[in-house]
C-alpha cells in the first residue's frame, strides 16, 4: 500500500474542500473515466469528535454515517472530474451532489481504521454522472453505495439569493 | 440520545404537537457552523450530507415508542433540490411508519424560506431484530 497515484496536492488541486471537510488522503488506484480507490484515515482528532466527553461510549465514537457518505462522495467527485478538475466552486462548472439511493451502512468505523473507497462510475448522461460502490475497512464492507447521482451546472446555480 | 460524534455543532430543535408524536424539527444553520469554513473556503454552503445528518438527528429525536433504540441502517433514498447556506433556518417535517421485521422507516422534507432542500428517506432497525437475535 506504498504506493499511490496522487496525495495531496493533487487531491487539493480537484477539489474545493478544505480542512475540516477535505475527506479524501490519497488516491491508490485510477481507471479514469470508470473507476477509483481512495483511502480516508479516521481520526480522533477530527472536529467532530471535540465535545466527546469522558463518560461517552465506545459506540459513540463511530464515524458520522453522514461523513462517511461525504468521504465517498468526494472521491466520486475525484474521479468525476480526473481529466478536467476545477478546485474553485466560484467559476466554471461545478459539480453539485444530486442525490442517492440505496446507501446501506454494515458496521461502525471507529478512529484508527483505514477507508478504502471503492467507486465505479455508471453511467454519464449530459452533465450528469452516476456512480456506484463501497468502503472498506480491515477487509470488511462497511458501505455499500447503490447509486450517487452528481451534476454538473454553471457556478452560478449555487450563488445565493440577493 | 445522539450523543455521538456528528458533523452539525448546533442542535435539532424538535417542536412541541399538540395531538400525538411530534413530526416537525427546526435547524437553525449558524455561521459558526464546523463545516463550512472548509466547505468552501470563503464561500460557505451548508453540506447536502449535513442535512441528510438534520433528518437522521431530527428521526431519533422522534422515535416512535415501538422503535426505541434504532439505529441507522441505511439511507433509502435522498434527492438535493436547493442550497442551504448559514443564517438559514431548516424546517424538517417527518413520518415515521413500521415496515416489519423490527425496520423503521423515517421520511423526512427539509425546506428553507426559499422552498424545498431536501427530501430524505432514512431506514432504522431496531435492536430486537430477527436477525439481531439469530
Amino acid at each position: 500500500m506504498s504506493g499511490f497515484v496522487i496525495g495531496q496536492r493533487d487531491i487539493r488541486a480537484r477539489l474545493p474542500h478544505r480542512f475540516p471537510m477535505l475527506l479524501v488522503d490519497r488516491v491508490v488506484d485510477v481507471v479514469p473515466g470508470e473507476r477509483l480507490t481512495a483511502l480516508k484515515a479516521v481520526s480522533c482528532n477530527e472536529p467532530w469528535y471535540e465535545k466527546l466527553g469522558p463518560e461517552t461510549p465506545d459506540e459513540d465514537f463511530g464515524y458520522p454515517k453522514s461523513l462517511l457518505v461525504e468521504s465517498w462522495c468526494q472521491s466520486a467527485g475525484v474521479l468525476a472530474t480526473w481529466d478536467d478538475p476545477n478546485p474553485d466552486v466560484l467559476d466554471g462548472q461545478v459539480m453539485l451532489f444530486g442525490g442517492m439511493t440505496g446507501v446501506e451502512f454494515h458496521r461502525p468505523v471507529l478512529p484508527g481504521e483505514v477507508l478504502e473507497h471503492r467507486v465505479r462510475l455508471d453511467r454519464r448522461v449530459d452533465d450528469t454522472v452516476l456512480f456506484e460502490g463501497e468502503s472498506r475497512s480491515a477487509g470488511e464492507t462497511v458501505m455499500t453505495v447503490g447509486r450517487i447521482v452528481m451534476a454538473f451546472r454553471p457556478a452560478e446555480a449555487l450563488r445565493p439569493p440577493p | 440520545m445522539s450523543g455521538g460524534a456528528s458533523p452539525l455543532a448546533g442542535h435539532v430543535e424538535v417542536l412541541p404537537s399538540d395531538d400525538g408524536p411530534a413530526t416537525e424539527a427546526r435547524f437553525a444553520v449558524g455561521t459558526a457552523e464546523t463545516v463550512l469554513p472548509g466547505h468552501y473556503p470563503g464561500f460557505p454552503i451548508f453540506p447536502g450530507v449535513c442535512l441528510v445528518e438534520c433528518a437522521h438527528q431530527s428521526a431519533l429525536a422522534t422515535v416512535p415508542d415501538g422503535a426505541k433504540g434504532a439505529e441507522l441502517e441505511a439511507v433509502e433514498s435522498t434527492r438535493f433540490t436547493g442550497p442551504v447556506f448559514p443564517g438559514d433556518t431548516v424546517d424538517i417535517s417527518l413520518g415515521w411508519k413500521a415496515t416489519g421485521d423490527g425496520h423503521w422507516q423515517c421520511r423526512a422534507k427539509l425546506t428553507t424560506e426559499r422552498g424545498n432542500a431536501a427530501s430524505v428517506r432514512l431506514r432504522f432497525r431496531t435492536q430486537e431484530t430477527p436477525e439481531a437475535a439469530a
